[in-house]
């Protein structure tokens, strides 16, 4: 039987699903053991650590294993070895991240050269693999030109993170806070917003049944996000040209409104009416980068941080849990099946009836995990104004993650049974199983 | 004979799931017409490797219309 075996197998992607919702557990966790003094400010070690343990933990992961997935079946481009990209990757982002959230958390610096080598590495290898193979495909899907912004903002990200590691340690004598608004910046909306745009524009029409976008948004959004970034990194630096911060974060967070507003649109449009978790998830995640973008826009334009020190922590949350938890959360839901199903043929005369997307995790835990989610993100957002709420808000958003965590492990676990047994019919029939099931 | 695959209101990726095994059994001379919503990146590229003619057309309600056929030795 024929079948698609341009995808890489299952075990390059899962590794870092399932890694993923964790890095989430330990934030939650680090929130309930520091309580209210984790949010008083931006600049807090715990508020550092919870940073990192978000974005380079629980978002990197999973967005380092969605694109070793989505570059071939959105693209048709091949990434070199995959698993073995995977292997190498994988435990130098894992221990990278983890020990820098450990030195951050507790101001120890001397832990900063291994983090930095482990996640330099990491990045650098995942850069130019995926780059490599995005660069020479003759592909023209809708999402290239995302994913090949996205990639070099990664990359970007990365070096203006090594630069602050450097600062911090003393080595280099550098601005911390602009150099800081840079690298969150190019990693949030140049790397985080523009795949999760990219990737929005192929499995949203596809997995939530909405008409497509409009062919101009895909084509326009990666380089005005690119040209506001370089624009603030330029206002940020160049002398004379600081006039450049505020109309580059304004034309950042009107994009970002901008997508936001098409994708809810077209969610309104969707031919089958069904609200299922990722629908939901995707949906509270289009709506709270609004509200995110918005207070960017507040934070350039009206109230500085000095006037209003909740803000960059207001901006954090709704970027971080809001956005993209939300989304990645949702994404996960339809992806793990998706693959898993993708890498499981129907064999001719097993014993299954044909894989189905619905088969690996039960819509009503993904829904119940949902409410749960969306009520820490309530809780945390609380806390801004009762900090007495932190302890019970980490609790409920490290419970959310493990529930995640728990659901993609039954969706592997259905994975691993159906491979088996279509092996078992196969043997029993004495062929070998059709397709690429590994 | 024409094997027609509506695919519009399946969710991924059972329609490549429905189309590969139509090809297994696709006879010469027979055609088989999908009808999706979105673009079958992973679709084509095994139309390619596996040796179909096929041609690709966007109908006015945005359905993405393959018909495929085995490529003539």
């Amino acid at each position: 039987m024929l079948s698609f075996e341009q995808a890489p197998p299952v075990s390059a992607s899962f590794r870092f699903f399932l890694t993923a919702p964790w890095f989430g557990v330990a934030a939650g966790l680090l929130l309930a053991w520091d309580g209210p003094q984790a949010l008083q400010s931006r600049w807090s070690p715990s508020a550092l650590a919870l940073t990192h343990l978000l974005t380079a933990g629980f978002m990197l992961q999973a967005m380092c294993g969605a694109l070793l997935q989505f570059i071939p079946v959105a693209t048709g481009a091949n990434v070199w070895r995959p698993l073995l990209i995977a292997n190498l990757v994988h435990p130098a982002l894992l221990a990278g991240t983890l020990l820098l959230a450990i030195s951050l958390a507790s101001t120890r610096t001397e832990l900063l050269p291994a983090s930095e080598l482990l996640l330099g590495a990491g990045l650098a290898i995942f850069c130019a693999a995926c780059g490599l193979a995005l660069l020479r495909t003759a592909a023209t899907g809708i999402s290239l030109s995302a994913l090949r912004t996205a990639l070099a903002a990664l990359a970007l990200t990365g070096v203006l993170g090594l630069l602050l590691a450097e600062a911090v340690s003393g080595r280099l004598a550098l601005a911390l806070e602009t150099l800081t608004d840079l690298h969150a910046g190019w990693g949030l909306a140049g790397w985080a917003l523009v795949l999760l745009a990219g990737v929005s524009f192929t499995v949203v029409p596809m997995f939530q049944m909405t008409p497509p976008y409009p062919s101009w948004l895909p084509r326009r959004l990666p380089g005005t996000l690119a040209l506001a970034l370089g624009a603030a990194s330029v206002g940020g630096y160049a002398p004379g040209a600081s006039w450049l911060w505020r109309p580059a974060i304004a034309l950042a967070a009107a994009s970002a409104t901008v997508f936001a507003l098409f994708t809810l649109q077209l969610q309104r449009r969707r031919r089958r009416p069904r609200t299922d978790a990722t629908f939901a998830f995707f949906r509270g995640a289009m709506i709270l980068l609004i509200a995110a973008a918005l207070a960017c826009l507040a934070s350039t334009w009206g109230l500085d941080f000095a006037q209003a020190p909740g803000l960059p922590v207001l901006i954090g949350v709704l970027a971080l849990v809001g956005v993209f938890v939300s989304a990645i959360n949702g994404m996960l839901y339809k992806i793990v099946p998706f693959i898993a199903t993708l890498q499981l043929p129907h064999g001719v005369g097993s014993s299954l009836p044909p894989p189905s997307i619905k088969m690996f995790i039960p819509e009503r835990s993904m829904a119940m995990q949902m409410r749960l989610h969306f009520a820490a993100l309530a809780m945390l957002l609380a806390c801004l104004a009762v900090p007495q709420l932190a302890r019970a808000a980490g609790a409920a958003f490290a419970v959310s993650c493990a529930w995640l965590a728990m659901n993609l492990l039954r969706g592997l676990g259905v994975y691993v049974r159906l491979r088996d047994q279509i092996r078992s019919d196969a043997a029993a029939r004495g062929s070998s199983p059709a397709g690429p099931a590994r | 004979m024409t094997i027609v695959i509506d695919g519009r209101e399946l969710e991924p990726p059972e329609p490549l799931h429905r189309v590969l095994a139509a090809l297994d059994a696709l006879a010469a001379g027979d055609e088989i017409r999908v009808l999706l919503y979105c673009h079958p990146v992973p679709l084509i590229s095994v139309l390619r490797n596996n040796g179909f003619a096929w041609q690709e057309a966007l109908l006015e309600d945005g359905t993405h219309e393959l018909r495929i056929r085995r490529a003539l030795a």
